[in-house]
């Protein structure tokens, strides 16, 4: 215990910095994730053959690519076709795509929840089918798949700590530890007070999660 | 599940629906070729469709030394898969002991392995037990921390699996004489497998995927070997490409596997 308040006492607001960027990169790359996961869903859902086969690559793409080659090839690969993007924004994009072929996924699969018949009863009142979509599926799907978007948020929480694989300004949670493990001798104390931010955080958001679902999951 | 939605949505389409959208669908054809062709413009405008960055790929050598680091991937997320079922079912028993004074260490262990970054786990087996005087190769560096940390997840998916077959299973087995001990090894487990399956293979993928970062570690797996074919020829955008294109086949073959698994199930 003496190790890990003398370790507070010199890393103290580095820690606190770390844990803030952690959850800033955790969010700035889910939202734009879950709404561009939505968009792909959709645009799914539409008729048009060359769209469809074009986004499930896609989706399959960056469902299956590991998020740190995808990052990697971003920050040193894209220079070479004149593309430069800052670390950063290179992480949170990197992120960010992962997130959204994901929540195709999870949503393709809460959209076959609703029943076909509902689909039909729409159309018949005379809706079209894109309002269909719109105010008859997705929002069910969006409340079967709240359980599924929580592991994800959490995993995309976990994987912030691959911004520790380039030249970061700031430092998130592994990025401090393994400079700290580096400086000095404290490698230990330093890993166990960021392992109890990351698990804190993963159960503060399995607990909302939690709540949520229980609000939103219709029982059938 | 009858038909697929999209049917139910747009399946009987009058015939002015059916030019419109195949009107539509040549648009969007035309729209994503150009896109394409925008890329690839790219490509020849920043040179890199140049030969010397893409005639390495006709030697023999290249496929080789990138057949070893997939060989070297494919060893460790074996041995971590190996052991993460492995050490997933003590941690399980762990967690569904009735001694308190079990029970709660297993919970602390799974949370605590599986609320933490494999990436902050390897840091820890690279940089941080060294300092204690604990030297693993390699090949341990990166697979022990993978294998952790997927052995709590591992866990968690067999106790979904276990409270899934029905109490009564257990209460008929129980009531045949068997002591808990074989209820739980020749009834309840492996029907819950049976339920699993499907996941436990998914979770391969996940484990293939963190084998990406033996290049932290400098193990000789795919990554590293790319890294080190870049250092060779000075062609990142064709090796990352390619090797990128590695990781998703043999995911994707993994995906689709679990997916076929789950099939007959239901």
């Amino acid at each position: 215990m003496g190790e890990v308040s003398k370790l507070l006492a010199d890393y103290g607001p580095a820690f606190g910095q770390a844990l803030l960027l952690t959850w800033k990169l955790t969010v700035l790359s889910f939202v734009p994730g879950f709404l561009l996961g939505i968009a792909v869903t959709v645009l799914r859902l539409l008729p048009l053959p060359p769209l469809r086969f074009v986004l499930t690559v896609y989706v399959e793409i960056f469902r299956n690519i590991p998020s740190v080659a995808l990052l990697i090839f971003i920050v040193f690969a894209l220079p070479d076709l004149n593309v430069l993007i800052d670390y950063e924004p290179s992480v949170i994009l990197t992120l960010t795509l992962v997130c959204s072929a994901f929540t195709a996924d999870y949503l393709r699969a809460g959209i076959n929840t609703v029943g076909g018949g509902q689909v039909e009863a729409a159309l018949s009142l005379g809706m079209r089918p894109i309002r269909v979509i719109w105010s008859v599926v997705l929002p069910q799907a969006l409340r079967a798949v709240v359980q599924p978007m929580t592991s994800l948020l959490i995993a995309l929480m976990l994987s912030t700590s691959l911004a520790s694989q380039v030249p970061f300004p700031g430092r998130e949670l592994t990025a401090l530890v393994s400079k700290i493990a580096t400086d000095s001798a404290a490698g230990i104390p330093a890993f166990a007070v960021a392992a109890a931010m990351y698990v804190a955080t993963g159960l503060l958001i399995a607990w909302a999660g939690a709540a949520l679902d229980k609000k939103a999951r219709i029982l059938r | 599940m009858s038909r697929p939605l999209e049917e139910a949505l747009f399946g009987a389409p009058s015939p002015r629906a059916r030019a419109v959208t195949r009107a539509l669908s040549a648009l969007t054809a035309g729209a994503l070729l150009l896109l394409a062709a925008g890329v690839v413009l790219r490509f020849y405008s920043a040179g890199q469709l140049d030969a010397r960055y893409w005639n390495f790929f006709a030697w023999p050598t290249t496929w080789a030394f990138l057949a070893n680091g997939l060989l070297g991937t494919l060893k460790s997320a074996a041995m971590a898969a190996v052991i993460a079922l492995a050490f997933g079912l003590v941690l399980l028993l762990g967690r569904l002991a009735r001694l308190r004074l079990v029970r709660w260490p297993s919970i602390a262990v799974i949370e605590f392995l599986r609320g933490t970054p494999t990436l902050l786990l390897i840091y820890v087996c690279f940089l941080v037990l060294p300092q204690a005087g604990i030297k693993l190769s390699t090949y341990w560096m990166l697979t022990l921390p993978i294998s952790l940390s997927t052995a709590a997840v591992v866990a968690e998916v067999y106790r979904a699996g276990v409270l899934a077959v029905p109490r009564g299973q257990a209460n008929a087995a129980r009531s045949l004489g068997m002591t808990k001990a074989q209820v739980f090894f020749y009834i309840v487990f492996p029907q819950a497998l049976r339920y699993i399956v499907p996941a436990l293979v998914a979770q391969l993928v996940i484990v293939v995927k963190d084998t990406t970062f033996g290049y932290v570690v400098t193990y000789g797996e795919l990554m590293q070997n790319a890294k080190v074919l870049i250092a060779n020829y000075h062609a990142l955008v064709p090796v990352y490409l390619v090797v990128a294109l590695l990781y998703c086949l043999v995911n994707y073959a993994i995906s689709r596997a679990s997916k076929r698994l789950g099939r007959p199930m239901h």
